[in-house]
């Protein structure tokens, strides 16, 4: 080794460079040879002119080199303004709103669904108490907002019952004072209050009757089976501006038990199956007291007031702001005035069920004659 | 190894048959130093990393298409049960060698220079 090495150093540079280009000449045919042997072997294993196409069809694959045009020889950009149809509405949206629509209009997702599901299920007047079910369901869905779908609810029914009655709104309120006083006349001291709020929530809110399509069910139409049905399943408790019977359930905050259970008499007699035993039977039954009927109504307020947009809603909270402010003073007055106030009740021909009411509690009658002596 | 020996062979073709003794010496001297740098190069691993280092760059510039288009041509000519590896080897390799790009011949040689002067300075 170290002879050759030695042999090396003494090289000149002609030489150094001559075995250079030998050793690349030499590395070059190895290359060559090693090509041929692969080409060779193509051949013989018949794959060599796999990728061979006829030039006809490489013709048509072509690369295209010009300028607006991709290599297909297509316009890229053509895609911008691809519009898509939808499916469900058939109408034709841009491809980037494309997933986005038909979100909303598929009713995908949850909130959508719900949504969708519910839409449907009004269209079709669904029953009544299932729908009843269906608003307790929501109430203790936190992730759903089921208020800002109850607010445009309202609004729809606010707008259908209101805008005929927009400007005569205030007679309508002197209206229903009227009757107000004249049931207190009758009625216990401790029934006012409920009453007052009844007629107030009857005024401002349209809710009873958003399940039938004009309001509720007209009492007078109906066959005493009918009816006992209806007062088994329903709150039943007659409007005093349209005459018509509650339609919602049971326990509907709209109205009292005591409410109920006077129609109830009214309609079934003494003996009739009072409501309070179903409701009790119910899993969440609530005494309806009167302090409950009014914390009741106190929270209904809270939630229509959350929309301040909703004219309807605030419209009930003026109503009830009335009611509650002036239940105490009204009461008061109509103790005095009781004896010709109840006349003017009676002959104003009011609600049939209002009627009925005094019957129950026994105070009327010696109040009357309290103020004659 | 059959480098070396072919090497070797070519240098030792080179000589004339009637040569004289110093410079059969010569010759021999010659050849095996060539021979020690074969040695060298395959040993130190350098022919294997040249070797790759070529076939990269020639797929690289599109030799090999080239070659292959050319193949085709031979094949075509030939029919595709005559050919042989023979035939291939004399049609391609004189194309092969002249198609190989200034650059890659550059480079390579560059490469083989610095090796021979690392070894002949040791």
């Amino acid at each position: 080794m170290k002879m050759e090495e030695m042999s090396l150093s003494g090289l000149d540079n002609s030489k150094l460079e001559a075995i250079a280009q030998e050793i690349y000449a030499d590395l070059v045919e190895d290359s060559c040879l090693g090509f041929c042997f692969e080409v060779h072997r193509a051949v013989k294993c018949g794959y060599f002119f796999l990728d061979d196409t006829d030039p006809d069809s490489m013709k048509d694959f072509e690369i295209v080199d010009q300028p607006g045009l991709d290599i297909f020889g297509q316009v890229f950009n053509q895609w911008k303004s691809k519009e898509c149809v939808c499916p469900n509405c058939s109408r034709s949206i841009a491809a980037s709103r494309f997933a986005p629509h038909l979100e909303k209009c598929l009713g995908m997702g949850r909130n959508s669904s719900r949504i969708a599901n519910r839409r449907i299920a009004n269209s079709n007047n669904m029953n009544k108490s299932e729908s009843d079910q269906e608003d307790n369901d929501d109430i203790n869905d936190n992730d759903w907002s089921y208020g800002s779908e109850k607010k445009a609810k309202k609004r729809k029914s606010d707008k259908l019952w209101y805008l005929p009655f927009q400007n005569p709104n205030s007679p309508r309120r002197s209206k229903s004072l009227k009757h107000k006083n004249g049931f207190s006349v009758c009625t216990s001291a401790s029934n006012t209050l409920p009453l007052l709020f009844s007629s107030s929530g009857e005024l401002s809110n349209s809710d009873p009757f958003k399940y039938s399509n004009s309001t509720g069910i007209s009492y007078e139409t109906l066959g005493p089976e009918e009816l006992r049905s209806l007062l088994t399943t329903q709150c039943g408790v007659i409007s005093e501006h349209t005459k018509k019977m509650c339609t919602r359930s049971l326990r509907c905050p709209q109205h009292t038990d005591e409410q109920r259970r006077t129609v109830r008499i009214y309609f079934l007699g003494p003996s009739a199956v009072l409501p309070e035993v179903e409701s009790s039977l119910d899993n969440d039954s609530f005494d309806m007291t009167d302090s409950q009927a009014l914390i009741s109504r106190l929270q209904w307020d809270g939630s229509s007031d959350l929309s301040p947009s909703d004219s309807g809603s605030s419209k009930t909270s003026e109503n009830q702001g009335w009611g509650l402010g002036t239940n105490s003073s009204e009461s008061r007055k109509t103790k005095k005035k009781k004896s010709h106030l109840s006349l003017v009740g009676t002959a104003s021909g009011l609600g049939s069920n209002k009627k009925k009411k005094p019957k129950p509690p026994a105070p009327p009658t010696p109040s009357i004659y309290d103020d004659i002596n | 190894m059959c480098v070396c020996v072919c090497l070797g062979a070519r240098a030792t073709e080179g000589l004339s048959p009637g040569s004289q003794e110093s410079v059969v010496s010569k010759m021999n001297k010659d050849a095996q130093m060539r021979a020690a740098i074969n040695q060298k190069l395959i040993e130190t691993g350098e022919r294997e990393r040249l070797k790759e280092l070529l076939r990269a760059k020639l797929i690289e510039c599109g030799w090999k298409d080239q070659l292959k288009a050319h193949c085709k041509e031979v094949i075509k000519e030939k029919g595709l049960e005559h050919v042989t590896v023979d035939d291939l080897v004399a049609e391609i390799t004189p194309k092969g060698r002249a198609l190989v790009p200034d650059s890659v011949k550059k480079e390579l040689l560059q490469r083989i220079r610095t090796f021979l002067a690392q070894h002949a300075s040791l």
